[in-house]
């Protein structure tokens, strides 16, 4: 295995010095921001906030929903590497489970600063209530993060021994460490992850699909009192626009890691799979949500029909028609629809990042709108848009996200040794 | 009239001192009179209003006056008079002395003390305290009577010192039609008390719960504030408490706090629960624990608003909710409130 070892080259981290400056630079200002906004947010408590009792969901609830689909459709990329064995997919695996990690780590934080007594947040662990959705979802949570920092670990582990093989010293301690101490790189324990990878992938899938991010939407569709979200329908498109902005964040992390830190060259091939995955994802969720809006319509349900029109023509209909219609719909179904574009990374990041920014839009045009109609008829009507406080708060948590991501990358071998598939 | 005396007023017709006494003599009972009347020993009431007078004039002390007709009143009253607390004894401001009044044959101890015991003895004590009760309460409030004055909300904020932002009980006002043929509805909203309700469903914490007797409580040291149940509630009847305050409409606003569902959290502070909770209407259960009606049923200026025993047939409110005239808000949620109005 020693000779095997020194064929491996193990240099992670940006290829780039200034760039590795320039980028530490602004996720340095995003927490330094939220780290501010935070402050406030403490000490002012929840008046620093535009929440109302009329509308008591905002930005930090649509953002926590946004981050847990991201990671649900990541964990889900990863699964046709590790379970389905799509081929040439394991390049991807590690980026898209460790993405996974960190959104949902950053949906928790969003979660926690929403609470009314933050002091609170393990209240639920306590006491538990069957029939609510949010008491199942965070013991779901909990559940989702074991399983996919299991399968990261199966993913990883014969790299780290790998690794740890060849360093000495401290960074050796570092990386045994990360591996359990199991530093055995031969193809009996190479197999015996890769069994296990592939059962807590197998457990995972349906968590992730059904209590993670279904539940996410359960969550709301259980309220009958806001019709506009209480439709069986309503959970799976959850899950659908998770797999699009999932799968255009892992396209994203595939071509800038690799650009970036590898110094490699993209695979084309790879690239035109993910971005034929989202194709078939942006029609699903655009059909499903087009069937849903005209159910709605259908019933001719005054709260549906005033909802709607909130929605299309209100003060935030911007964000309906551009973010939602247009960057996760309509442009990157411009972007995707020629093959040699498909196949051009630059291209792609393109089509990625609009789609994981249109896809905050969906989140918000869900959690917002539902509000803004009163409950009753005599009873005031709701507005919101978020106040600096929220804004600056939530930049900083996604900049935190963004800080363990980099020094996850510029640390562990998020790129398999050898290259590729297993 | 006179006009010798000293002090008179321009303008103010004198009347004099001594024609007033006379006339209130002119007025008073005969005491002999009205004590023949009763079966008791006529001289001995007569002597003792004599030196009962005499004790307020300070001639006499208290001590000295129970001493010298206790033995005569016993032998008197008997029973009737040893065992009823002597109303000079009084935790306080007692106008006996304390071995003074334990050497009367008379039971000693206050009327408050007296009271108190008989008061447990009839009335034991509720058993799993606030809300464990019999009752399973009710409202009923009739549309017809309410005239939007909007009273049961100012009294509600008044009894409950609920902070800006926060009112348990609104009326929603609606006007209907287009002048001149044009109709006003008030309808007043507490909370529902719903006895499937949708706000305790989705609690993550189990914060909040249904009581025996029917009211939903709060446990302001258990909720987190997640606010779920705000979106659940089909009837906007819960309010954030975003820690807001009247300090700059009165001074010390938040010294005074109302003991919600019959726990006293001592004054308003910044990060003390309730606030960063959920609050709503608790059917003013700390007044109904005590036998009082909730504040909002009590002031009704129209006597629109009822409040009772459900489940007690011959209970007005029980009567009126089973009445033709009796509905729901949005019965068709399932939720089955326990607030029911009247066309």
């Amino acid at each position: 295995m020693s000779t095997q070892s020194s064929r491996f080259e193990f240099d992670p981290g940006f290829e780039d010095d200034r760039l590795r400056v320039a980028w530490y630079a602004v996720v340095g200002v995003f927490v330094a921001v939220g780290a501010y906004a935070t402050y406030l947010r403490i000490t002012g408590g929840m008046a620093t906030t535009n929440l109302t009792s009329i509308v008591p969901w905002g930005a930090w609830v649509a953002f926590y929903i946004y981050f847990v689909g991201l990671s649900a459709g990541a964990f889900l990329v990863s699964t046709m590497a590790n379970v389905f064995e799509v081929e040439g997919m394991h390049r991807i695996d590690r980026d898209a489970l460790f993405a996974a990690i960190i959104s949902m780590a950053v949906a928790l934080l969003f979660v926690w600063i929403d609470l009314g007594r933050m002091d609170r947040m393990y209240f639920p662990f306590i006491w538990r209530q069957l029939t609510s959705a949010l008491s199942w979802e965070v013991h779901a949570y909990v559940a989702y993060i074991g399983i996919l920092v299991t399968e990261l670990y199966f993913s990883m582990r014969i790299d780290l021994a790998r690794i740890a093989q060849r360093t000495s010293g401290l960074r050796q301690t570092f990386y045994a460490a990360l591996a359990l101490g199991r530093l055995d790189t031969s193809e009996g324990s190479q197999s015996f992850d890769q069994r296990w990878l592939k059962r807590a992938g197998i457990v995972g899938i349906p968590l992730a699909i059904f209590m993670v991010h279904g539940g996410t939407g359960v969550l709301f569709a259980v309220s009958k009192a806001r019709p506009y979200w209480n439709s069986g329908l309503f959970p799976v498109i959850f899950v659908i626009s998770a797999l699009l902005s999932g799968t255009a964040l892992v396209m994203v992390v595939y071509v800038l890691r690799t650009r970036l830190f590898d110094g490699d060259s993209v695979d084309p091939d790879l690239l035109d799979r993910l971005a034929q995955l989202l194709i078939g994802f942006i029609i699903v969720d655009a059909a499903l949500t087009a069937i849903e809006t005209f159910i709605a319509i259908a019933s001719v349900h005054p709260h549906e029909i005033e909802t709607w029109q909130v929605i299309m023509y209100g003060p935030m209909s911007w964000s309906f028609w551009w973010f939602m219609i247009g960057f996760s719909w309509v442009f990157p179904m411009v972007l995707l629809s020629k093959r040699s574009w498909r196949r051009t990374p630059a291209v792609m990041v393109l089509t990625g990042l609009s789609v994981v920014i249109g896809i905050i839009a969906v989140r918000f045009n869900i959690v917002v709108p539902a509000q803004v109609m009163p409950v009753m008829e005599g009873l005031p009507h709701g507005s919101y848009f978020p106040t600096l406080v929220e804004w600056g708060t939530s930049v900083g948590m996604i900049g935190v996200g963004l800080l363990l991501y980099t020094l996850g990358a510029e640390t562990l071998p998020l790129t398999p040794l050898t290259g590729g598939d297993h | 009239m006179s006009t010798t005396d000293d002090n008179t007023l321009p303008g103010i017709p004198n009347v004099g001192k001594a024609d007033l006494d006379a006339m209130v003599e002119n007025e008073r009972p005969d005491p002999r009179e009205e004590l023949a009347d009763v079966e008791a020993d006529t001289d001995l009431g007569i002597a003792m209003a004599e030196d009962a007078q005499r004790v307020a004039r300070g001639e006499l002390s208290g001590d000295e006056y129970w001493e010298k007709y206790d033995e005569a009143a016993g032998a008197e009253f008997g029973e009737a008079y040893q065992e009823t607390p002597n109303p000079a004894v009084d935790a306080g401001d007692q106008t006996v002395s304390t071995e003074t009044a334990e050497s009367l044959s008379c039971a000693v101890g206050s009327m408050d003390t007296v009271a108190t015991e008989s008061a447990q003895v009839e009335g034991e004590e509720p058993d799993g305290g606030i809300g464990a009760g019999d009752e399973k309460w009710g409202m009923v409030i009739d549309l017809q009577k309410c005239v939007g004055c909007d009273s049961c909300t100012v009294a509600c904020k008044s009894e409950n010192r609920t902070p800006p932002g926060v009112s348990y009980n609104v009326v929603m006002e609606e006007e209907h039609g287009e002048f001149p043929n044009v109709t006003r509805t008030n309808v007043p909203r507490p909370c529902m008390q719903c006895d499937n309700p949708p706000c305790v469903q989705v609690c993550p914490v189990s914060a909040t719960y249904k009581m025996d007797d029917g009211v939903v409580n709060i446990d302001y040291d258990r909720c987190i504030g997640c606010r779920y149940c705000i979106i659940a509630c089909p009837y906007g009847a819960r309010y954030f408490d975003f820690g807001e305050n009247y300090d700059d409409e009165v001074d010390e606003a938040g010294e005074v706090t109302s003991p919600e569902y019959g726990v006293d959290r001592g004054p308003r502070e910044e990060g003390k629960s309730p606030i960063g909770n959920i609050r709503k209407c608790s059917f003013c259960t700390h007044r109904l624990e005590r036998g009082e009606e909730p504040a909002c049923v009590e002031t009704c200026v129209g006597d629109a608003r009822n409040m009772g025993d459900l489940e007690n047939p011959d209970s007005d409110v029980a009567q009126m909710a089973n009445s033709s005239r009796a509905f729901q808000l949005k019965e068709d949620e399932g939720t089955d409130p326990n607030v029911y109005y009247l066309k």
